[in-house]
């Protein structure tokens, strides 16, 4: 379960904001601006159409990128006042922790019983 | 923006679909039929819409990129309160040895508290005991085997009285008491198995002395049986060189 853990940390420490490929406005833009060109020479016209489908078909595939990069983004599971949150939660939880052990280590003062 | 109880992973999928609706809906835009066709204002919000969604986008980005760096801190604060965890239950572990073998001790402290408070309400006078110990060593042996247990009747070795039951003991008991019809009958037959076999040199066999409760001495002589020392004092000059302190002085006194 550790080397799991260990290796989905590996995982995600890989991929963070910083290599996310998501620009969409250039390319709506370019597909708009194609297809408002309107040239009146058929083959251009043929021609033109295609370059525009092939523009969306990539809009369309860089939107599911998108989605799937975000998914694999590390640490977005919670919203980021839940996050925090937890977070709290979790030092908490150490220090409670902590100060269970410094009980139990300071507990030992043995009372000789006088005979 | 975001509102609260929704992921940023959520927020940000949203989004996209967001602009890509917009983006749809501008698309088909240019290409409907110009009756159809949004007007200029409109056109305008609807870029202006794409372009607030943009920069949501990206603002919620910076947030998720804040998030992955908490979420850094998480996994380490994870790992320690693992490590923590770990250690109380060790700590635990110990003390519930600890206290185990506490419990022994103290079980058995109280138990030893109690024999010495029992020892103590009746104490014995060593005298006591030692006559005690005298009369143990004198019906048993000294030393029992390593598996003898308390209650075991078996003896390590066969006792005083056992061993004069015996063959050998009788053995050695009946020819002195044909030789010598005259012995005292009060004579301990320990003097006779420890002292003479038959056949040994006269000398020796009068240098034989017998201790009587009445605390008389009375020395053996072969074939004579036992005489009173005072009356043979001249006969038997030799035998009282030979004899011990205590005898001699006896019978000096007796002149």
């Amino acid at each position: 379960m550790e080397s799991e853990l260990s290796e989905e940390t590996a995982l995600r420490s890989q991929f963070t904001v910083d290599d996310l490929d998501i620009e969409i406005l250039p390319l709506i833009y370019e597909i708009i601006r194609s297809v408002e060109k309107d040239p009146h020479d058929t083959t251009q016209k043929a021609k033109e159409s295609q370059d525009t489908s092939h523009k969306i078909l990539e809009l369309q595939k860089k939107l599911d990128s998108a989605r799937a990069q975000i998914k694999k983004l590390p640490g977005i599971e919670y919203s980021k006042e839940e996050q925090l949150q937890k977070l709290e939660t979790l030092r908490k939880q150490l220090r409670l922790k902590r100060e269970l052990l410094l009980k139990y280590r300071n507990m030992c003062t043995f009372e000789v019983p006088k005979v | 923006m975001a509102s609260t109880g929704k992921s940023t992973r959520e927020v940000l999928l949203s989004i996209v679909d967001d602009i890509e609706l917009i983006a749809k809906e501008m698309i088909e835009n240019t290409i409907v039929q110009k009756p159809l066709k949004l007007s200029n204002e409109e056109h305008a919000q609807l870029t202006e819409l794409l372009i607030t969604k943009d920069n949501e986008f990206k603002s919620v980005l910076k947030r998720a990129a804040e998030q992955a760096k908490i979420n850094l801190k998480m996994e380490a604060l994870k790992a320690e309160v693992e490590r923590q965890d770990q250690d109380i239950q060790q700590l635990q572990r110990q003390l519930k040895e600890a206290e185990q073998i506490l419990a022994t001790a103290i079980y058995q402290a109280k138990q030893k508290l109690q024999s010495i408070a029992r020892a103590n309400k009746r104490p014995v006078p060593s005298e006591e005991l030692i006559k005690y110990a005298h009369r143990i060593s004198a019906s048993n042996a000294i030393c029992a085997p390593l598996t003898w247990q308390q209650g075991d009747p078996r003896r390590p070795y066969p006792t005083d009285i056992e061993m004069r039951l015996g063959y050998l003991g009788r053995l050695s008991d009946l020819p002195l008491n044909g030789q010598m019809p005259g012995t005292h009958p009060g004579i301990s037959s320990d003097l006779h198995r420890t002292g003479h076999p038959v056949g040994e040199p006269p000398v020796s066999q009068a240098n034989q002395f017998a201790w009587h409760s009445s605390g008389e001495i009375h020395m053996s002589v072969s074939g004579q049986g036992s005489v009173a020392m005072n009356t043979h004092k001249q006969e038997t000059e030799d035998v009282e060189v030979m004899s011990t302190d205590s005898s001699s002085s006896s019978s000096s006194d007796s002149q």
